[in-house]
């Protein structure tokens, strides 16, 4: 009889063992924490950033796209400007050069070469215009609007925190640049003065 | 007999059939599901899809979920068993309205958002949203110029059940946390209502006094936080940010007495809604998942356009 219990006993311990073994609990915030970190976001967006945007052709020189917009809008915002979804405005990825006039508060004021006066926005780097103009991210590669979101913040780190202060260090008033960027046109849009870049890239020339 | 009972299968046949191709000769019919008619932004929202399905030859009819996902259960429940064919939905709750939208997808019928995200990308046919995070990203660069980088300040949210709440707060915060010097002195739901947002305030400007901005998460709150100031004596010191481009909030940009909103664009989402179900009858079944509308920034410099 007590041979019986002492069997019973073994094979509760033995289930109680393997139960507690295969069987764990995590608070739900955790779990929730874990799957959103689970993509790596930086990482993503150094390759964009490195491998797609520094190495893409397909930035349009300022002027040609100025001269594009004014002939044939259509054309222009098919061709060259990326919008994702409804809207008025586009995002296109540009290059240029010119002379640095004035440096104030992370604005550079640049004597462009062919456009006149144009702005580079060092500071604000926000929002979507990087990547959006890129059109290197697609809206359906991201299961949420938050998660697509998370791209554009990375990628403007990356840009305001890494790239650009290397390369502003190199630069002062009167330098001759070359420089590419984002800018933002509208298809209401029929004046092109005060064009401010949000930039990818700043090199003196 | 035989004669009896060929008689009785015909009448049979000729009920199910006669019954069947009646149905089809009926217009089809749109639901149209919003989360509150208690709010105007949602009651335009709702209107104008009614409005452009009933264009488009359709019969329309509005559900209020009254900002309950239990309400909007009901609604789905009641409009699947009454053979709606198509839903333009402006969802409660991110989370909360998959299981609605998964059970009109299993009873066949299409389910178009509008202008609120559910967190499922399989579950609706499309999604038309309003592009929260570009829009609140623009309000925090004017609202970092504005205060020019230093200052405290409150943010009043939304719905915390519900994305756009979370979207706009993200692009506003992906600007304004990059400034040490602005600092948020407190954080707190006013339910997108405006008497609510106005409590609110009232109850934090007790513990914090001196604020330099308020940023709500639309635009009835910013009217309820203008209104807190106002009798705090204090709504020409203390700036306010709203998103939605309601009427009210435009005209108090030009009277200069709030700084800046996000346009919003409830009608073209509701169109677009309405356009991509009238293409669902008609065939297609590709659509977009999401599709995010522009927001513009709406500022005393540009307030002549709007």
């Amino acid at each position: 009889m007590k041979k019986k219990y002492a069997y019973i006993t073994l094979a509760i311990l033995i289930v109680a063992f393997l139960g507690y073994q295969s069987v764990y609990f995590k608070k739900l915030n955790v779990v929730k924490e874990a799957k959103k970190e689970n993509f790596n976001f930086k990482a993503y967006a150094d390759s964009i950033y490195y491998k797609g945007i520094l190495k893409s052709k397909k930035n349009i020189y300022l002027n040609d796209l100025i001269a594009l917009v004014q002939a044939n809008p259509e054309t222009a915002f098919k061709n060259h400007g990326n919008r994702l979804g409804i809207g008025n405005s586009a995002y296109f990825m540009i290059k240029s050069t010119g002379k640095i006039l004035d440096i104030k508060d992370g604005i550079y004021t640049i004597a462009d070469e062919k456009n006149g006066i144009v702005y580079i926005d060092t500071k604000y780097i926000f929002g979507n215009a990087i990547r959006d103009a890129s059109g290197l991210v697609k809206l359906t590669d991201f299961k949420t609007n938050a998660e697509f979101n998370k791209v554009s913040e990375s990628l403007n780190d990356i840009i305001r925190n890494e790239v650009l202060p290397e390369e502003i260090k190199k630069v002062k008033i009167g330098d001759s640049i070359s420089f590419s960027g984002a800018i933002k046109l509208s298809k209401k849009q029929n004046l092109f003065k005060d064009i401010i870049i949000t930039p990818s890239q700043i090199k003196l020339q | 007999m035989k004669v009896k009972q060929f008689s009785l299968i015909l009448l049979t046949l000729v009920f199910v059939f006669g019954c069947s191709s009646n149905d089809k000769s009926e217009k089809p019919k749109i639901a149209v599901v919003v989360s509150t008619l208690n709010n105007p932004w949602f009651v335009m929202l709702a209107e104008s899809a009614a409005k452009n399905a009933e264009k488009l030859g359709y019969e329309a009819k509005i559900f209020d979920s009254q900002n309950n996902p239990a309400v909007e259960s009901d609604n789905f429940e009641n409009l699947i068993s009454s053979g709606y064919d198509a839903i333009l939905l402006n969802p409660t709750d991110s989370d909360g309205s998959i299981s609605n939208v998964l059970k009109a997808k299993t009873a066949g019928i299409p389910v178009f958002c509008m202008d609120r995200e559910i967190n499922a990308d399989d579950a609706a046919t499309s999604q038309i949203l309003s592009d929260n995070y570009s829009g609140c990203v623009s309000i925090g660069i004017e609202f970092v110029k504005e205060l020019k980088e230093k200052g405290n300040y409150v943010e009043i949210l939304g719905l915390v059940g519900d994305n756009n709440t979370w979207a706009r707060s993200g692009g506003f915060h992906s600007v304004v946390d990059k400034f040490p010097n602005l600092k948020m002195v407190a954080q707190q739901s006013g339910n997108f209502d405006r008497n609510k947002a106005m409590e609110v305030l009232e109850t934090i400007m007790q513990a914090n006094p001196d604020i330099d901005a308020v940023f709500c998460g639309n635009d009835a709150m910013a009217m309820g936080a203008f209104q807190a100031l106002q009798s705090a004596g204090k709504a020409y010191k203390v700036k306010i940010f709203g998103f939605d481009g309601a009427g009210d909030v435009i005209e108090k940009i030009r009277e200069k007495k709030i700084v800046a909103t996000g346009m919003q664009f409830p009608v073209v989402m509701a169109q677009t809604a309405a356009q991509y179900a009238d293409e669902y009858f008609k065939g297609r079944r590709i659509f977009p998942q999401r599709v995010p509308v522009e927001v513009e920034l709406v500022n005393a410099a540009n307030i002549k356009d709007y």
